[in-house]
């Protein structure tokens, strides 16, 4: 695969000390990493902070990154998702302790994005803005749980196989595909009771 | 879903061969008994169908742009790693790993005149800061220790003569403080108004040693590690702590958790 070639010479390159090489790396792999992130997190501001903090992580462990054992891209997949398993256990927490300080936050921010999914009924015809449906499904997808969110963001937004998926999951290749399989249908209900309609 | 076995097809086998369905990756008899199986099955029926919308809805995303100084922020971020482990060689005894000589050198060049315009301004409030708590730890400690303010008032306030001053009373003040981790605080904070007012010392060795040197145990054990999002509900944050963001990173990014 050219791809992974092409990883494993910029690895290499960068353990022996090639500045651009890191560049490049940074330069192929950031916005892929972003869009996982963004994906997940839901917005723009955490998505950045944690595609900073992967490629911190990344660049301390490079060394320790084995060429023999596995794609660059499932390496680099797995460090963002535990940094988002990570994230979202502390913001989990962070609110929890903010329900116990304040009853009711008026605060926008303090309210989980997935309460934020826009309400109105559009009807789906091809006059709404696809970048409307975009912060649509956006929305929804910020409602599934993290375990059926991050494997229909793997497989159907990167485009990974099952096979690397359950290489980052830590799971059988078999749970993923139900993981899939229940990811969509989840995500396909809460649009369809957006739009009160089946697309 | 009933382990009733339909058109020669159990419920979790079609839940199995679902997504290998909708990747168009079933043929011959196995997706005849599939299709079958969906036709009839009340469960397995809608799923499929609301699979395959979520599928297209999915489909539908397209990829974000990335912010558009992302990119720098990230070398930036990375390289403020380089000069952090430059210092934390040189300190431990002139000694930079083999692998990094060149490169460091370079990403820490290019990076420093990106970011030391950046570092200096930073610099004036911190240091304005330390002289302020400097000045205020002092002068309790002082006032506990016996010393009135009102007596040093019109003494010379410049840092040298303030610089004398703890020097005298600090005897004083480290019998009553002799256990307290407090002395020390003044005493650094002291060392570190002392150089931001003689900035034509040489700089001292320890510029950095407010951080301590990281671990970097835990990221080997990284890829093992089994992570899940419910677990660890009332554990320590110790799996969740990341390692300090670098000084250089925390300044332009607005950290939330929400
Ligand atoms: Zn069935």
């Amino acid at each position: 695969m050219e791809d992974a070639q092409l990883a494993a010479m910029l690895v290499r390159r960068c353990v022996a000390g090639d500045a651009a090489a890191w560049e490049e790396i940074a330069q192929r792999y950031h916005r892929r990493i972003y869009n996982i992130c963004y994906r997940f997190v839901g917005s723009a501001d955490d998505a950045q902070d944690l595609t900073q903090e992967v490629f911190i992580k990344m660049y301390r462990t490079l060394k320790s990154y084995d060429l023999e054992r596995g794609a660059f891209m499932t390496w680099v997949t797995t460090i963002t998702r535990n940094l988002l398993v990570d994230h979202f256990r502390k913001s989990k927490q962070d609110r929890m302790t903010e329900s116990l300080d304040t009853a009711a936050s008026e605060h926008e921010d303090g309210m989980p994005l997935s309460e934020r999914i826009p309400d109105k009924a559009q009807p789906p015809d091809a006059q709404v803005q696809s970048r409307e449906v975009g912060q649509t499904v956006h929305g929804a997808l910020q409602k599934l749980s993290p375990e059926l969110r991050e494997a229909v963001i793997l497989r159907d937004l990167q485009d990974m196989d099952y096979k690397e998926i359950a290489t980052v999951l830590k799971v059988p290749e078999g749970t993923v595909k139900s993981r899939i399989n229940r990811g969509r249908a989840e995500l396909a209900r809460l649009l369809q009771r957006t739009y009160k309609q089946v697309m | 879903m009933s382990g009733q076995p339909k058109n020669g097809m159990q419920c979790a086998e079609f839940d199995a061969l679902l997504s290998d369905a909708l990747d168009g990756n079933l043929s011959g008899q196995k997706f005849d008994n599939f299709q079958s199986h969906s036709r009839s099955c009340a469960v397995c029926g809608p799923l499929m169908a609301e699979a395959e919308a979520g599928r297209r809805y999915l489909k539908s995303l397209e990829p974000v742009e990335a912010p558009p100084h992302l990119l720098e922020n990230i070398l930036v971020a990375t390289s403020g790693i380089d000069s952090f482990r430059l210092a934390s060689a040189a300190r431990a005894g002139g000694q930079i790993s083999s692998v990094g000589d060149t490169w460091f050198d370079r990403l820490q060049e290019w990076a420093g005149t990106l970011v030391s315009p950046v570092i200096a301004v930073a610099r004036q409030p911190r240091f304005a800061m330390s002289f302020g708590m400097a000045f205020f730890s002092l002068s309790i400690s002082l006032s506990l220790a016996g010393v009135k303010l009102s007596n040093v008032r019109h003494a010379d306030l410049r840092p040298s003569a303030i610089k004398r001053t703890y020097y005298e009373t600090s005897g004083r003040v480290v019998k009553y403080y002799e256990n307290i981790r407090f002395v020390y605080e003044i005493e650094s904070r002291v060392r570190e108004f002392k150089r931001a007012t003689t900035p034509a010392e040489p700089a001292p060795q320890d510029q950095d040693k407010g951080k301590s040197p990281k671990n970097n145990s835990s990221e080997h054990q990284e890829q093992n590690q089994q992570r899940n999002y419910s677990q660890g509900e009332n554990q320590p944050m110790l799996a969740s702590s990341p390692n300090d963001p670098p000084v250089v990173m925390s300044m332009d990014t607005n950290r939330r958790y929400s």
